[in-house]
């Protein structure tokens, strides 16, 4: 039996095939807009994961240092250190600074911990060149898509740094570029104010603040004690609130990313019903150039559903090259984004099962058109 | 009814439109085409030739009467069968002004495509093809598109198309329409040597009088009545 849809398809290749193309783009970006998403969620545990603190002491009533400002003590820590249950703790800070490159400012994320201390903030595993930081001043590693080369000097505050180190895929939880300065160069930067300014300040009578201040202490728990409960111990006699690491992420990936979720959520969606409805479009605007052909097929007695098996097996065609085009058109371009796209296989698949059903829903504007045809059209007079 | 008869039309009325909008076409037609038979159908412009030709074709709804198609009878105040389609398929073989082929099927996919949606073998109805193709001399042309033949060639092939079906029945609307006399001739000609040949009732829908002495019969409409007329055989050209 002769394949209708495959005969006017190769009759029509050439048309069909950059339609198809066309509508695969729209598809393509679907792909990449799940693939910013899972950059995000993955992004937003990098930090968390390096650093491996089994617990973070923050401001209270606050959620700690990826989602707010939290300003602690630094011998918060020798407290914190002193508890049963507690193996080691230390202080971090984090702060957003421009670094100067090249030819601009690149926004970083900078994360202050004491190199000489106990945790290793740097995962070896994403140190590509140089090495960690060993000294308590004037070095930094910084991770690659920052630009900046090993020995580079960096002008940063009132200090020069050299960069000693370069990571692989070290980003903030807001998918920023990292870099790693010593805690007490971190503090400097972030708490110390100018002479001037201290000067002005004792001259107003204001108290200086110490610059011995961190956004968090991070602490390990001894083997043995349960995380929770050492957790629950410090929230209740230290005043300070107090994380797990799995409430960190679950901060992380639901509270910080829940509206970014949200927004490309709904992208997504807009985008398959707008690719629904161009492919349908598309349907209508293709029946109709062959609804006298239709007429005709009716007229000297095809049955409707043969005609209708054309429609569909034409739009789900389409559909199914739309969507490889789609996967070409994504894995093509995604490492071009600044932010981390992440291509999932279960993604393309969820994709492939939509496209089918919009495929479906649009071929049936085909069909009712095919359905509607006279065949007395085919006849003039 | 007689076996020779291919067509049989009794009393059959149409008419269009309700009250303000009513228009009578047809009023009472009742005539017979013979196998073998080229019928002219003859009428001035909407005076109804196509709509009587698309009543016999089971395309248009009569508003009374009664139709054969072969020993079949089809309608009687209403269609006897809802498969209509069916019966064109099996039983009517359409030729049109215009090729009308479709466009992205070749030659012998055009003219088996009906003979296959029937049940026949791609095998089998690809052989009555080629013989349908070589009777009419464009054999070579089997796997060629429409869009490569001449329009001569096209509308042999879609004449190839309306016999592949091995119909009882040819309905032509104006095959000639857009031919000169000498190509007009020889499609009429080519018609009447179906008829005979094959055994088919040809209507043949024509404004072209020169035609009419090929046919063996001429129906016109005249004032809403289908008459029949011997054709004038001293008139041909």
């Amino acid at each position: 039996m002769i394949n209708l849809a495959k005969r006017e398809i190769e009759h029509t290749l050439g048309k069909f095939v950059v339609t198809s193309a066309g509508v695969g783009m729209l598809l393509g970006i679907v792909l990449i807009m799940i693939g910013v998403y899972r950059g995000m969620v993955i992004d937003a545990q990098v930090l968390l994961d390096d650093v491996g603190a089994d617990l973070w002491i923050v401001q209270e009533d606050t959620l700690g240092p990826f989602a707010e400002a939290s300003r602690v003590h630094e011998d918060l820590k020798n407290t914190i250190a002193t508890q049963e249950g507690i193996q080691s703790a230390e202080g971090i800070t984090l702060q957003n600074l421009q670094i100067p490159t090249q030819n601009t400012l690149v926004r970083v994320t900078a994360v202050g911990y004491d190199p000489l201390g106990d945790f290793q903030i740097i995962n070896p595993t994403r140190l590509v060149a140089g090495r960690v930081l060993m000294q308590e001043h004037y070095e930094m590693v910084a991770t690659d898509k920052i630009g900046l080369k090993l020995g580079q000097k960096v002008h940063l505050g009132r200090d020069i740094y050299t960069v000693v180190g370069i990571t692989h895929g070290s980003v903030s939880s807001g998918g920023e570029p990292l870099v790693y300065i010593s805690l007490k160069d971190a503090q400097k930067l972030q708490f110390l104010y100018s002479n001037a300014r201290i000067r002005n300040d004792r001259t107003r009578g204001a108290k200086v603040e110490s610059p011995h201040m961190v956004n968090a202490v991070i602490a390990k728990v001894k083997p043995g004690y349960a995380v929770d409960e050492v957790a629950k111990q410090i929230q209740r006699w230290k005043h300070k609130s107090v994380y797990t690491k799995q409430q960190q992420r679950e901060v992380l990936t639901k509270n910080l990313i829940k509206m970014a979720s949200k927004q490309i959520g709904m992208f997504t969606v807009i985008l398959v019903v707008v690719s629904t409805i161009i492919i349908a479009l598309i349907i209508y605007t293709m029946t109709l150039e062959k609804i006298k052909e239709i007429a005709i097929m009716k007229l000297i007695g095809l049955p409707n559903g043969m005609i209708v098996k054309m429609i569909v097996q034409e739009t789900l065609l389409m559909g199914i090259l739309a969507f490889i085009a789609a996967n070409i058109f994504a894995h093509s371009i995604y490492t071009k984004f600044p932010k981390r796209v992440v291509l999932e296989y279960p993604d393309a698949v969820t994709l492939f099962v939509v496209v089918i059903i919009a495929s479906i829903l649009a071929s049936m504007v085909g069909v009712k058109k095919v359905m509607a045809a006279d065949p007395r059209e085919a006849i003039g007079g | 009814m007689d076996s020779k008869t291919a067509i049989k039309v009794e009393n059959l009325y149409k008419s269009f439109g309700k009250g303000d909008a009513y228009i009578s076409v047809i009023e009472g037609a009742s005539f017979e085409v013979q196998k073998g038979e080229l019928v002219a159908l003859v009428a001035p412009s909407g005076a109804g030739k196509t709509t009587l030709l698309m009543m016999i074709g089971c395309v248009e709804d009569p508003t009374s009467g009664s139709i054969w198609l072969g020993d079949e009878k089809v309608y009687d105040g209403k269609w006897l069968t809802k498969e209509t389609r069916r019966i064109r398929r099996e039983k009517i073989g359409f030729i049109f002004q215009a090729h009308y082929l479709i466009p992205f099927l070749n030659i012998i996919e055009n003219v088996t495509l009906v003979p296959q949606t029937n049940g026949v073998s791609k095998e089998q109805s690809e052989k009555e093809a080629l013989e349908l193709l070589k009777y009419f001399d464009i054999e070579d042309k089997a796997r060629s598109m429409p869009s490569e033949l001449s329009g001569g060639q096209n509308q042999r092939a879609a004449i190839a198309r309306a016999l592949a079906n091995k119909p009882q029945i040819i309905l032509a609307d104006e095959p000639t329409a857009a031919l000169d006399t000498k190509r007009s001739v020889d499609v009429v000609k080519m018609l009447k040597k179906i008829a005979t040949e094959q055994n088919v009732a040809v209507i043949m829908v024509t404004h072209d009088e020169a035609m009419l002495p090929l046919c063996d019969r001429v129906l016109t409409i005249e004032n809403k009545k289908v008459v029949s007329k011997k054709s004038d055989k001293t008139k041909i050209l």
